[in-house]
């Protein structure tokens, strides 16, 4: 493909350091596809600071590398084929840990605190430190919950979320994999695979399921 | 002050939405401009900052960004008038909607940072690691002082980077890919956020990438940022972008960022820059 002659990883990262700006010199970025430079100027030119620890164990880098889901949507610009949607959501519900038993509602005043912490998982000028807060669940960001605080418009309106659908286990079952891993019922959606990776513990999910769900909750209150 | 708006709205009428307006020396009349060409919820949601934007704070930078660029500094004692940000030595009109763009000189494709540090390191002879060169965020440093300066050159001109050099095309092209890429443990991409019209996060109403009259807004860096009583570059956006998302941290200036700051660029051709912009 290409011959890099000189490795400059020593280079790039003390330039990085002092604020300068540097390339891998004896790459002809004309002669890659869009795909190979955009991967290269990832992984490669020094554009992301990759060996940073990060809050879940490792380095920085292993957060770039996508799985077969990132891939799919990535490709596919999030309109999967037929085939490609029966094989993502399966594979998403396979990754579903249902709590033992029956699905018991948590504490809905944690949840909310959870649905509004938008804290967490960002490394950077500002790394959030897990040892002090603990991360939410950004649920916020894009849904619309209660009329006390303002939501985001990006997922869809949460509001009555309880109210209009009641408490059976049925329920409390589907909407648990939503939260665990959206991908099983939405292929390459938006939202973030919050059990899957690990991001909200059953704890915390079934916390935020009160909020949803538990009548007396402000959600249900609208 | 309202009554300035006014005033603006007619005259401003009168370019709206033209891709071949010319250079003004009022950023709130281009966005004033903007709104009445089109219906958009992103650029109207904030009235408070519409009014504050005849007395923005950034347009003090822009006079002490004028003082220091054709002051003679650094260890070779020289002005910035001698250097070439892309259409010939000294020349600022219109010199930062093409970027980023290819320079012959560094074989490189370059954004305003990365040229203005390249013209204060080789013509003023500034060192890697003097405080002029490598401070670059905050309204109190030259480089945002200058940047905020040389930008403001290009209020009211149609975004128009080159895309005749194969570099040129080449990162612009693999911006579109990191746009779309889904990545990190959210798995988030650009798209995400800026792929569909008048949606918000929290309070926050977001630009849609593929609306040029939104978009152009959404890039009019520098900006006044209102929430952090700070100047912020294209960059400090970036690397604000990247930071939400959970993707590692992004370097400034390295090639990835005019990757991405070329083809976000693109996406507003033809619409005017409101420069220097004032944002939540």
């Amino acid at each position: 493909m290409f011959d890099r002659k000189t490795p400059a990883i020593a280079v790039l990262a003390t330039l990085a350091l002092a604020g300068s700006y540097a390339t891998a010199a004896d790459v002809d970025y004309t002669k890659m596809t869009p795909q190979e430079l955009a991967e290269h100027l990832m992984f490669e030119a020094g554009g992301f600071k990759l060996d940073v620890e990060v809050q879940e164990g490792g380095t920085a880098k292993q957060r770039l590398v996508q799985d077969e889901l990132q891939k799919v949507c990535t490709e596919t610009r999030n309109k999967p084929s037929p085939e490609q949607v029966a094989a993502l959501t399966a594979a998403a519900r396979e990754t579903v840990k249902y709590p033992e038993g029956d699905i018991k509602l948590g504490d809905w005043k944690k949840g909310r605190d959870l649905a509004w912490s938008g804290f967490g998982y960002r490394v950077g000028h500002r790394t959030d430190d897990h040892s002090k807060s603990e991360p939410g669940g950004n649920c916020y960001n894009c849904h619309e919950f209660a009329g006390d605080r303002q939501g985001g418009t990006i997922g869809p309106s949460l509001r009555n979320y309880g109210k209009l659908r009641g408490t059976e286990q049925p329920i409390l079952k589907l909407v648990y994999g939503i939260i665990y891993n959206a991908q099983s019922m939405f292929p390459c959606t938006t939202m973030p695979r919050q059990g899957a990776n690990g991001l909200l513990s059953e704890e915390q999910i079934l916390d935020v399921m009160a909020y949803l769900f538990d009548p007396t909750s402000p959600v249900n209150k609208e | 002050m309202l009554r300035k708006l006014f005033v603006a709205i007619p005259l401003a009428a009168a370019v709206a939405g033209t891709a071949s307006a010319g250079r003004s020396d009022d950023p709130a009349a281009v966005l004033q401009a903007l709104i009445e060409s089109t219906d958009s919820f992103y650029l109207t949601q904030s009235e408070q900052n519409l009014m504050m934007m005849p007395d923005s704070p950034a347009l003090w930078t822009v006079e002490e960004g004028e003082a220091l660029f054709h002051e003679a500094r650094g260890p070779n004692n020289v002005s910035l008038e001698g250097c070439d940000f892309g259409k010939g030595p000294g020349v600022l009109e219109g010199a930062y909607v093409e970027l980023p763009r290819y320079f012959e000189d560094t074989g490189k494709v370059m954004d305003l940072g990365n040229r203005l540090i390249h013209c204060m390191k080789t013509l003023q002879g500034f060192a890697d690691d003097d405080p002029a060169i490598t401070k670059i965020h905050g309204s109190g440093t030259d480089h945002m002082k200058l940047q905020t300066y040389i930008a403001a050159q290009s209020n009211g001109m149609a975004w128009n980077p080159p895309l005749d050099h194969p570099l040129e095309k080449a990162m612009r092209d693999a911006g579109e890919v990191v746009f779309h890429r889904r990545s990190g443990p959210f798995d988030f991409n650009c798209a995400v956020c800026h792929g569909a019209e008048g949606k918000r996060i929290r309070a926050s109403v977001l630009p849609y990438a593929n609306n040029p009259k939104e978009w152009t807004k959404a890039i009019s860096w520098p900006a006044f940022r209102v929430g952090h009583d700070n100047l912020r570059s294209t960059q400090h956006r970036i690397s604000e972008c990247v930071w939400q998302m959970r993707y590692p941290e992004i370097v400034a200036g390295s090639d990835l960022s005019i990757a991405i700051g070329s083809f976000w660029t693109d996406m507003a051709r033809g619409q005017p820059a409101i420069l220097p912009d004032m944002k939540r």
